[in-house]
């Protein structure tokens, strides 16, 4: 795998040693007043953005943290800021 | 045998060991340091294969594998690329894509019917009318491909992998790659370097022309390799391809290991902070009629059979040439004694003043301007005609070679795949690299320097680029190395012609796919006008030489047909693999990584009989009879032991402890006390059940659970991504290999363990469903719990792994007088089965949610607040009544049971079997199965559907359950 991760514990690892954990959609939402289409949509509904997004990744052969970091979806790269550019 | 020289310096064979191998079924010797293509070569042989399409006869044309006419099957291996591949005694070839043998083929006829196989034939024709297609398709599949290989075929050898690091990696150990290596590694850098022919020295290795100041470039290219190898910090790794290259500068390639190493490949994966790419070239094929017949063949394929192999390629030699690498093969073949009676040299002027004085000196005839139109010889080359390049005069020479070759290709694979562009240049005439991706750099002969100081010049500067990646290197030194290299000769005038001035009915632009320029035109013609379509159209490059024949001269031809300016001229797309890599070496050596219990052995030997199940191996059965009868009957009536260590076993402390558990699991467990076991459920966010197990208080914030054994890896994983926004204080430890577990169960079970505690354990002081902490022999601490999985009354017994084997011992002993015995995890299933007990990934899949399986029991719906996984999903579902539901059912007149996942159908399918087994405690058989809500009903009849049971259905009808001691008080008493 091309991509490596920055783990805030490990440092820069090798992305085999992680597991995806989807877009950042913020903390999951208050029981009060859900709809289940408003439920859905924070469980299955993605950006899916071509550019730079914040998303979870877990360290499965590591320290066992989740944490976020920016990766550019159309270089499988990861960004230090949300706006990185080349 | 052919003659061989064996005092050439540049020789890398040793004439005084002879290998033998078998060819046809006879047997041949090659010379130790052949590949197998050589070795043929010495042998007489000329014809190593006929083609795809036409069954031409094809023979060694390049050196490095890049098409597939001398690939071979070796050792019942299809498609070897004999000409990369070393010689070993007992080697059995044999050719491929051959009715007879390749000498003689009988379907060699086929070459004549080229005119009905137009480009696209296959897509134009054999589908209308639809029918004909299958029959069609039965015959083009015979014809199709190269190579056999049986469906049965075990690959021999080892294969293995590795990931080295380093700052610098280097591609390519010519000249360039050599000094870009030398210069990182005196910056203090680690550097790996990768080559791909078994020794260093790339194109210099075998030249004999001078390189400067009187020293050969054979001479150079050993003083190089000396010095890499006595520089510590250079890892080198020879005979090993390249084959890709990624961002973060991520490079792989595969090794192949000579007799000393323990591997016969070993894929290489490595990352590195920055990678110089000197891969050179290759030669770019002349297009002319009859351009692959077996004698024909380019200027470094010649040279290096005479310079490495000591084997004179033929008697007699014609040149038709673009460069000055031809010139110098020219004159080193004449001094080698082939007879050379003219040298075609495409270019007007240009040529090096030295190499047209040697030509001169030897009276060879050379002209300008001329190039060769057609190969003659029906199965060899006998003769050769060649034009002036504006067609007015022609000549004709009788040869058994004709080395032919327009120019250079660079390799520029390794860049592009890691998304360099290329763009045309028109002094070189070849696609040059812009856009290079970060911290890579090119350098050496793809640049397009012929000059030997130059390449060496842009490999030092590539160097320290490389090292000033690595912040190991400072301005002034690399604006020096710059000035250093612009003050060598730039890059060589590359000649433009990409072919003969004839018609190209048998001119193949590509030779795997049998791709003729008349191909090329037809799918021009058609529509298909940029080379990326016509490659697919026409087939020119989809073979195994991965373009290494087409790859520049479908763009340029193309190009030139269409009359394009040069800046619309793209090149097709190149893809890793860079070189065809087999399987095998993908695939690595294949460890058995599975997880063994701490009384694995004991386990073993009473017999054990284990299957992988997930990660772990476990004891399934302990007999021959996959039934297990005797285990299930000896659980139902006295008592059995069964190792459990499989079970995920956590333990989680802390402020907000309960929080997390709150979270995860539908049940209240704020409501649990000390002493008691709860038994409850996950949900993913969907309301589909994932795991249960039971959830015991230890004190305070402190709790113990376990999961089911699929689901302990992911567990930790699981909670901390449900509580990720929190900043909750809790403590995770997965216990799961630290503690084992042995369920002890039965009849009989309390009188074993009365025999061996300090506690009282009677039924009022350890109740069903009650947890304790006692001691075994003094000394062995024990988590307790009274559950029934089985349906019996049985203890889960929770023991540090260390304590695993003595407790096994100590019970078994101790059980000896109430007929103790092992069973397997058979016969568990069956035994939880008869008490509708579920299995989650058994009983449900991955559309089952907790309500579906009859477990909703355990989702508290009193309990808000704490944005259960689950809950929102559920809440819906339970209004849905479309789903599937769990059901237990019998089948009908004594009936035996239908097979675990057989379907239940009626003009449809309506649901499957979970788990089904004949009974033995209940004489009949009995199941589990989800079905459409509704035919849940008690009484419904289901008719199953099995694999091959050619419409026989078998039929069952749902009952009540459990089956088993519906009333519970087994497992209480
Ligand atoms: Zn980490």
């Amino acid at each position: 795998m091309a991509l490596t991760i920055t783990c805030p514990i490990c440092g820069k690892r090798n992305g085999y040693e992680f597991r995806y954990g989807g877009e950042e959609k913020g903390p999951r939402p208050d029981e009060k007043d859900l709809t289940p289409e408003s439920w859905c949509d924070y469980v299955h509904m993605n950006k899916c953005v071509a550019g730079v997004q914040q998303e979870w990744w877990f360290h499965r052969d590591g320290c066992g943290s989740w944490f976020t970091i920016f990766r550019d979806t159309t270089t499988n790269l990861e960004k230090e800021t949300p706006e990185a550019k080349e | 045998m052919m003659n061989r020289f064996n005092h050439l310096p540049t020789l890398k064979i040793d004439t005084s060991e002879k290998i033998p191998f078998t060819f046809k079924g006879k047997q041949y010797y090659g010379t130790k340091g052949d590949t197998v293509a050589t070795a043929l070569y010495a042998n007489g042989v000329r014809i190593y294969a006929r083609s795809l399409k036409y069954h031409r006869p094809r023979g060694f044309y390049s050196m490095d594998g890049e098409c597939s006419n001398t690939m071979m099957e070796i050792n019942g291996v299809p498609n070897v690329r004999t000409e990369t591949t070393w010689l070993k005694p007992g080697m059995v070839i044999k050719e491929q894509n051959v009715k007879g043998s390749a000498e003689n083929d009988l379907m060699g006829f086929i070459d004549k019917m080229d005119w009905a196989m137009p480009a696209g034939f296959y897509y134009d024709t054999m589908h209308k009318p639809a029918k004909i297609w299958p029959v069609a398709m039965k015959q083009i599949r015979k014809a199709a491909g190269i190579g056999k290989l049986s469906p049965d075929h075990h690959m021999p050898g080892k294969y293995d992998e590795i990931f080295p690091t380093c700052d610098v990696c280097v591609i390519g150990g010519g000249p360039a790659g050599m000094t870009a290596a030398l210069a990182a590694a005196q910056k203090g850098l680690r550097v790996i370097l990768m080559e791909a022919r078994p020794w260093l020295g790339g194109q210099f290795d075998y030249r004999t022309a001078e390189y400067a100041n009187r020293q050969t470039c054979h001479e150079r290219a050993v003083q190089l390799a000396k010095e890499v190898e006595k520089t510590d910090n250079i890892r080198v790794f020879t005979h090993t391809a390249n084959i890709g290259a990624y961002n973060n500068n991520l490079i792989t390639g595969f090794q192949i290991g000579t007799e000393k190493d323990s591997f016969t490949e070993r894929y290489i994966e490595l990352r590195a902070k920055s990678v110089v790419v000197a891969t050179g070239c290759i030669e770019r094929p002349l297009l002319f009629e009859n351009n692959e017949r077996p004698g024909v063949m380019q200027a470094g394929c010649a040279l290096r059979l005479a310079n490495t192999y000591g084997l004179l390629p033929g008697k007699t030699g014609v040149f038709s040439i673009g460069h000055d690498l031809g010139l110098e093969a020219a004159v080193a073949l004449h001094d080698l004694g082939m007879t050379i009676p003219m040298i075609a040299d495409i270019r007007e002027d240009g040529q090096d003043p030295v190499l047209l004085k040697a030509v001169m000196d030897r009276k060879i005839i050379l002209l300008k301007g001329w190039v060769a139109t057609e190969a003659h010889g029906r199965k060899q080359v006998k003769k050769v005609t060649l034009k002036s390049l504006d067609g007015t005069a022609e000549k004709t020479f009788d040869c058994d070679v004709l080395v032919a070759s327009a120019g250079f290709t660079p390799l520029t694979g390794p860049l592009v795949v890691n998304q360099a562009k290329l763009k045309y240049d028109a002094h070189t005439n070849f696609f040059l690299p812009t856009d290079l991706p970060k911290k890579m750099h090119a350098a050496g002969r793809l640049l397009g320097y012929e000059n030997g100081l130059s390449i060496e010049a842009s490999g030092h500067l590539a160097g320290l680029k490389a090292a000033y990646d690595c912040e190991n290197c400072s301005i002034a030194d690399l604006g020096e190395a710059k000035k250093a290299m612009e003050s060598k000769p730039g890059p060589a005038r590359g000649t433009k012609l990409v072919m003969a001035p004839v018609k190209g009915r048998k001119t193949f632009i590509c030779f795997d796919e049998d791709t003729s320029i008349k191909n090329v035109k037809q799918s021009i013609d058609k529509g298909f006008d940029v080379p990326e379509l016509i490659k697919r159209f026409s087939g020119a490059g989809l073979g195994p030489g991965q373009a290494g024949i087409p790859g520049h001269n479908l763009p340029l031809f193309t190009a030139k047909y269409q009359a394009l300016p040069d800046i619309k001229i793209r090149p097709t797309t190149v893809r890793p693999p860079l070189v065809p890599t087999l399987i095998a070496t993908y695939a690595g050596t294949n460890h058995t990584m599975l997880k063994r219990t701490p009384i694995d052995d004991l386990q073993r030997k009473d017999g054990g009989i284990f299957r992988n199940i997930g990660v772990w191996q476990r004891a399934r059965y302990f007999s021959k009879d996959f039934t297990s009868r005797k285990e299930i009957e000896n659980v139902r009536n006295n008592v059995g032991m069964l190792d459990g260590s499989t079970l995920g076993k956590f333990r989680i402390h802390g402020p907000d402890a309960l929080n997390a558990l709150q979270r995860v699991y539908v049940s209240d467990l704020s409501k649990i006390k000390e002493g008691r076991v709860k038994y409850t459920a996950m949900c993913n966010d969907d309301g589909c059940v994932i795991d249960d197990g039971v959830v015991i208080k230890l004190g305070e914030n402190d709790y113990y659970f376990s999961t089911s054994t699929g689901r302990a890896g992911q567990t930790v994983e699981w909670i901390r991504y449900h509580t990720r926004y929190e900043n909750w204080d809790f403590s995770l430890v997965n216990l799961t290999d630290a503690m084992g577990v042995i369920n002890l169960s039965g009849p009989n079970a309390r009188k074993v363990l009365e025999k061996v505690v300090d506690i009282d354990v009677s039924n009022d002081a350890f109740g069903f469903s009650e947890y304790k902490e006692f001691k075994v022999a003094d000394t062995i601490p024990v988590k307790a719990m009274r559950l029934g999985f089985v349906g019996e009354l049985s203890y889960e017994l929770h023991v540090p792994s260390s304590y695993m084997k003595a407790l096994w011992l100590i019970l078994k002993e101790a059980g000896k007088e109430f007929k103790i015995k092992n069973f397997g995890v058979e016969a568990q299933n069956v035994l939880r089965m008869e008490k509708c007990h579920v299995i989650l990934g058994q009983e449900s899949e991955q559309r089952t949610n907790l309500l579906d399986i009859g477990l909703g029991f355990l989702w508290s719906r009193k309990k808000t607040g704490y944005k259960t996984v689950g809950v929102a999903a559920l809440t819906q579902a339970e209004k849905d009544n479309s789903r599937l539901k769990l059901v237990g059912f019998k089948m009908e007149n004594n009936g035996r049971a239908p097979r675990d996942g057989a379907l239940i159908v009626d003009d449809r399918v309506r649901g499957h079997v979970c788990t089904a087994r004949d009974s033995f405690s209940l004489n009949e058989a009995v199941g589990m199965a989800l079905v459409e809500g509704d035919m849940s009903k008690v009484g419904t009849r289901l008719a199953f559907y099995e694999d091959e049971c050619n419409g026989e259905l078998i039929y069952g009808t749902v009952v009540e359950t459990p089956f088993y001691d519906p009333a519970g008080q087994r497992m209480k008493m």
